[in-house]
């Protein structure tokens, strides 16, 4: 099948359907919504699946295989962090606080575009790696720590050199300033690794690792069967807030919407071919991809609003949510699966070549 | 009954600003203190739609007058800038007035 082909036939899954419809009802003004309590619930629910599922399958392949794809996703989280840094701060002339807090956002993982992912590749009658839920959930924190540890240096250099203009005389004025400014690294990273998501991905994956498939049997009717259905519902709430965002996305401006498709594809390409390098399947390739091409928009805003609070919301919020994700779930899906088809049938060893000749 | 004069200070803000706000109470040793979710419109666009992270909260706190200065300007100070966030002041009176030292 052609690409175009793939996304035309992703477009007509239900739960891009449903997404494209939550959209709808939001323009046209309908007061359709979800309730809090279920919008709320539908995460910890996909989490819970997938932390289960991770964890059956890691009772199964074990704890080696996990190590490499496991260190290589940090690597490049941090990377892909500093590289949306270098880009937002001198290309797009954003400011510190933007710069880095778009950075994390990016370079940050996205548990609903996760469990799309997951849908999809079963959409395919494709499996991927299950320790992926476990790198998924140690890759939840690394980029706003970093973000957030680099925001505090610039900070206090800033400061330092304003206290080196200003002289001696008010610097217990600006002592004061720097403490209040500078956000505490330490309570950060406890919050975010306590934070419901990591907590309830992490713990599912422990249970599942204790019960196995036996265990498993008894409770799949609601974490197996009942997961893409659970998407589908979460996606309508998702839609309707993408929706009533689509006026927000002007704002936002040309730069940063150009960023939020670019930066995605480019990550995930990247993902898929290094995941296929250190030998993850074809779905494992897509899903390695997506979880560097996602761009979080649930954790985000609780972790960078007390991290950062200068940076707006608006920004990062809105990009992630309003374009990468639909165009994460829509278009680059496919485009990954493909790559990710393509290079497991030739072998990484004729990539190159491969490349070469779609360029010619 | 006799009615004792102290103050009500009311802050509505955006939901993650909560913790702060609390943070400050607490470093003035104010322990007590009502919370609930709200929705509205303000210099911000509206708020309390979508994301439950978006939502506004209303935190109203009884206080005597000399621990307010200090909380309001530490609150202004730390947290105008950066939150959608309105406060106000008014006089209530209470029949307990040891329980808002």
């Amino acid at each position: 099948m052609d690409i175009l082909g793939l996304i035309q036939s992703n477009l007509l899954t239900p739960i891009v359907l449903f997404f494209i419809f939550g959209i709808i009802a939001a323009r046209i003004k309908s007061d359709l919504k979800i309730p809090d309590a279920i919008s709320e619930f539908l995460p910890i629910y996909l989490l819970a699946a997938i932390g289960l599922h991770g964890g059956i399958e890691m009772r199964n392949t074990g704890f080696e295989k996990m190590l490499v794809p496991m260190l290589a996703a940090i690597g490049l989280s941090l990377l892909f962090t500093l590289n949306h840094y270098q880009i937002l701060r001198r290309l797009g002339k954003f400011n510190l606080f933007d710069s880095y807090a778009l950075a994390s956002t990016y370079g940050a993982v996205g548990a609903v575009t996760f469990s799309v992912g997951l849908s999809f590749l079963k959409n395919q009658g494709v499996t991927s790696e299950g320790f992926l839920a476990a790198v998924l959930a140690i890759l939840e924190p690394v980029a706003f720590i970093l973000a957030i540890f680099l925001t505090n240096m610039a900070v206090s250099k800033q400061m330092k050199t304003k206290k080196e203009s200003l002289g001696e005389i008010s610097e217990s004025e600006i002592g004061m300033g720097i403490t209040e400014t500078k956000t505490n690294l330490k309570q950060v990273l406890h919050e975010s690794i306590t934070g419901k998501a990591i907590v309830i991905l992490l713990g599912s994956i422990i249970i599942g690792y204790m019960i196995g498939e036996e265990g498993f049997e008894s409770i799949s009717i609601v974490f197996d069967e009942l997961f893409t259905g659970a998407i589908v519902i979460f996606l309508i709430e998702m839609g309707i807030i993408a929706g009533q965002r689509l006026d927000d996305i002007k704002k936002v401006g040309v730069f940063l919407i150009a960023f939020s498709i670019i930066m995605p594809t480019f990550n995930g390409i990247i993902g898929v071919l290094v995941a296929t390098a250190i030998g993850l399947s074809l779905g494992g390739a897509v899903m390695f991809g997506l979880l560097l091409a996602s761009a979080s928009f649930i954790a985000a805003p609780a972790v960078l609003r007390h991290a950062i609070p200068q940076a707006k919301p608006s920004l990062y919020i809105t990009s992630a949510l309003g374009i990468t994700f639909p165009y994460n779930i829509i278009v680059l899906l496919p485009i990954m699966f493909m790559v990710s088809s393509i290079v497991h049938n030739e072998g990484s060893i004729d990539l190159l070549n491969y490349i070469l000749k779609g360029l010619i | 009954m006799k009615l004792y004069n102290v103050k009500l200070l009311t802050v509505t803000c955006e939901i993650l600003a909560q913790k702060n706000v609390i943070d400050i109470l607490a470093k003035h040793h104010i322990s007590g203190y009502t919370t609930y979710e709200v929705e509205g419109n303000g210099a911000r666009g509206l708020r309390g739609q979508g994301l439950k992270n978006e939502k506004n909260v209303k935190v109203e706190v009884i206080m005597q007058e000399d621990k307010l200065q200090d909380v309001i300007e530490e609150i202004a100070r730390t947290l105008f800038t950066n939150f959608a966030i309105v406060l106000y002041v008014g006089d209530v009176g209470v029949l307990r007035t040891e329980k808002f030292v």
